[in-house]
């Protein structure tokens, strides 16, 4: 079952108008593409997607499962939005509460186990090594940790285990942590503990596996263990943690390394020609996505599929994504242009000194500036850092041509 | 749409050299992440035709895998879908398909079991875009028996690879002749035929009881006097790679930007299997001039003029111009390749130097990596 449903405010801009696991990564794969492909490189072909945040995305990336060869006779992905009843009709109130509402969907497939995943992580995890964990430990429930440093444990759930892996204490955000072991947010249960606790919290609001389920079974007296892993691991929440995520791909020998041929990552290929690069282009430590053309200037960037780049343009330690257009002599420094947007001739985005911004200092910093989807941005105007722009913007729209650092220009209305 | 689609991809030629020493023309690597069958299948999806054959002899293995899968052209419906049809053994028959009239005459069942009433018959050796309703609207508007799709190449161009017609005002085909020593004539047939079905089960069966094989010899140029053969000529993008010249000559088309427009951005799009295979990479020290580069591959040298396909590694300080590199080759160190079309799979260990002098050179080499 993979949590699908959550916006990613974080994210800002970007999560506008798609659900976070909807988001592209990488040049040509969105966030969902990873856990979707660890879970049929694991054998797991019977998948429930759990939607609910600006789904229209999701659903066409995902489709009837065909890239991920999840278009099965049997089980295969099923897409599970919430939906109307008799009596009392709700959202998807909390991740867990999201799994009692399509008890049904499990029980249609009568399995032993169930696997509580989110879409929203970069990593390649075997759930089967994992299961045969579960098995081997006789547990009611698995959690996946990774150590983390002691320094940053106090930002995760820690779990305490003992040397056989049984869980004996839970600590959210703790000031003093007494283990360096992180939940990843990965459960195995066993059906009928799963089943009987869902029903047991059905009443409780917005209920959550971290908040309610794990500690409810603990308290039951059920056997729950720790499933350390210790591959690469990217939560993508933050702008910031994205593009730096982005950017590792980059190095010659990644620590994430997509062009291994074992375990590969599947992705609905929308758009398939070769990308060209024509004799005034510089394309210098990037990945390029299939279906570009490029005249210009590229550094240390990750430029989506069918993206163009026109004459004299500079892109320098910035996201492109899907069908942007980067026109004649436009420059981005730190910046991410999501899907079709268009950048104008001469453009500058990503200036200056990086001033905090001034309505959402936390989500838009890093000196990073978001250009949102579908925004188009006015020949010649230059844009700051640690900004954020949305809609069809017009000259008139840039005082003095600026968009100082630390500003907010939303035309399309999406930011809150 | 009111036909069924038939490709012929049994041929091999020499032409080709040892460039289909590993697989049939119709499954040659064409621009980057394209095979040459993509071009008549993805027009024929695209013209809606719900029911294609694919006729294969010649070493069919590569083209078998690139078709294993019907999704990708949209073929794999309830209604219609994709054949690929090898000769058989039967009760009445032990022979190979011994030309392209008896290839379809070895398969006329199926062609007797189709409900539509026209036939559209193409080769897979030919990089196009057709709407073939266009052709049908034509074949049917000119009451003809045969509709033969046809181009007038540039008058510099050698024409005697080729089927050269002749046609009057009114375009139906008054002389034909099949790979002509010389011709003054500069039209020539694309291997792309519509007829009616009811006719060309009719004209493959007398055929074959006469003895006789071949599509354009034994149909087309005999029948010529009595049916109505007509030309119905294209001024689209055309070309046929089956031969060392033209295949390179063809690949490096994509290079200029209307040819890509037209077949990258344009509708339709060409359709092709999917390769799961992440963005091509650029390492520090690679220099891309020109060039069309696929996904999967991994760059660290200087690339010019030239076409490279999936899942290439291009080690340090490697010069490539003017070559096309084909799937799946890795390039040691130090490797310089000028005029040169690299077969795929290969190995090509480091300081290695090619350069095709007078001409193509075609580079075999074995591959090494699971050797080593």
């Amino acid at each position: 079952m993979l949590l699908a449903g959550g916006q990613g405010s974080r994210l800002g801009v970007l999560t506008a108008k798609v659900a976070k696991p909807a988001v592209a990564f990488g040049g040509k794969y969105r966030i969902i593409d990873f856990p979707l492909s660890n879970c049929i490189n694991s054998g797991i072909d019977t998948v429930g997607v759990l939607t609910q945040y600006q789904p229209l995305r999701l659903n066409t990336h995902i489709g009837i499962g065909i890239p991920w060869d999840l278009d099965r006779n049997q089980g295969g992905v099923t897409v599970l939005p919430p939906y109307e009843k008799v009596g009392k009709t709700e959202w998807y109130t909390g991740t867990a509460n999201a799994i009692y509402q399509n008890i049904a969907y499990m029980e249609n497939f009568n399995p032993d186990y169930v696997l509580i995943l989110s879409g929203d992580h970069i990593y390649k995890m075997d759930y089967e090594v994992m299961l045969d964990y579960h098995k081997s430990h006789n547990a009611d429930v698995s959690i996946a940790v990774m150590p983390v440093p002691k320094e940053e444990a106090s930002r995760f759930g820690i779990v305490v285990a003992d040397e056989n892996g049984q869980i004996q204490e839970f600590q959210e955000k703790p000031a003093e942590p007494k283990s360096n072991l992180a939940s990843m947010g990965i459960y195995i249960f066993s059906w009928p503990v799963l089943r009987n606790a869902l029903i047991a919290l059905s009443e409780q609001e917005g209920c959550d596996f971290g908040k309610h389920v794990i500690p409810y079974l603990f308290e039951d007296g059920k056997h729950l263990v720790a499933y350390e892993f210790n591959g690469y691991w990217k939560d993508v929440g933050t702008l910031g943690s994205y593009w730096e995520a982005n950017m590792e791909l980059i190095d010659i020998i990644p620590e994430f390394n997509l062009y291994e041929e074992f375990w590969k990552i599947y992705t609905k290929n929308e758009i398939i020609p070769p990308q060209y690069i024509s004799s005034d282009a510089k394309v210098y430590r990037s990945l390029i996505g299939d279906g570009c053309e490029v005249y210009g200037e590229v550094q240390n960037s990750i430029i989506g599929c069918g993206v163009t780049i026109g004459k004299g343009a500079v892109i320098r330690d910035s996201i492109v994504m899907q069908g942007a257009v980067i026109q004649e002599g436009a420059v981005l420094d730190r910046a991410i242009v999501a899907e079709n947007a268009v950048i104008g001739q001469g453009a500058r985005i990503g200036f200056g000194e990086a001033l905090p911004n001034k309505v959402k200092p936390a989500v838009y910093s890093f000196g990073l500036a978001v250009i949102a989807e579908n925004t188009v941005i006015p020949p010649g105007v230059k844009i700051g850092r640690n900004t954020a722009v949305t809609g069809r913007t017009e000259p008139e729209d840039y005082p003095d041509g600026e968009l100082g650092s630390g500003e907010t220009l939303d035309k399309a209305g999406v930011v809150s | 749409m009111r036909a069924v689609g038939m490709i012929l991809a049994g041929g091999n030629s020499y032409r080709m050299k040892e460039l289909s020493n590993k697989r049939a023309i119709a499954a040659m690597p064409i621009a980057g992440s394209f095979r040459s069958i993509d071009f008549a299948l993805s027009s024929m999806s695209n013209s809606r035709i719900q029911r294609v054959a694919v006729l294969t002899q010649y070493n069919s293995r590569s083209l078998n895998e690139h078709l294993s899968s019907s999704k990708w052209w949209d073929f794999g419906r309830k209604q219609g879908g994709l054949y690929v049809f090898p000769p058989t053994v039967t009760v009445d028959n032990n022979f190979w398909y011994r030309g392209t009239a008896d290839a379809i005459y070895q398969n006329l069942d199926f062609l007797r079991n189709c409900h539509e009433p026209y036939v559209v018959i193409a080769a897979g050796d030919g990089v196009y875009k057709l709407d073939y309703n266009k052709v049908l609207e034509y074949h049917i508007a000119k009451k003809a028996d045969i509709t033969v799709v046809c181009k007038q190449l540039p008058k510099e161009e050698d024409v005697t690879r080729f089927g050269v017609l002749k046609m009057n005002e009114d375009s139906r085909i008054e002389q034909f002749e099949e790979k002509p020593m010389s011709s003054d004539a500069n039209t020539i047939s694309c291997g792309i035929y519509v007829i009616r079905r009811r006719q060309l089960i009719e004209l493959i069966e007398k055929n074959a009881e006469e003895g006789r094989f071949d599509f354009v010899r034994d149909v087309l140029i005999r029948y010529k006097s009595v049916k109505r053969i007509y030309g119905y000529k294209i001024d689209s993008y055309w070309s046929n790679i089956a031969s060392v010249d033209s295949y390179y000559r063809t690949n490096m088309d994509f290079l200029k930007k209307e040819v890509r427009d037209y077949f990258f951005c344009d509708y339709p799009e060409v359709h092709s299997k999917v390769d799961d295979l992440p963005p091509a990479k650029y390492n520090p020290g690679s220099e891309v001039k020109n060039s069309l580069v696929s996904a999967g591959s991994i760059i660290n040298g200087y690339v010019e003029n030239s076409v490279i396909f999936k899942n290439v590694f291009i080690g340090e300080n490697c010069v490539i111009k003017n070559s096309i590199v084909l799937n799946d080759v890795y390039l040691g160190e130090n490797v310089h390749l000028e005029n040169c079309i690299v077969e795929s799979r290969d190995t090509i260990r480091a300081n290695t130097y090619y350069n095709g002098d007078d001409g193509i050179k075609i580079v075999i080499e074995s591959d090494e990596r699971y050797v080593l």
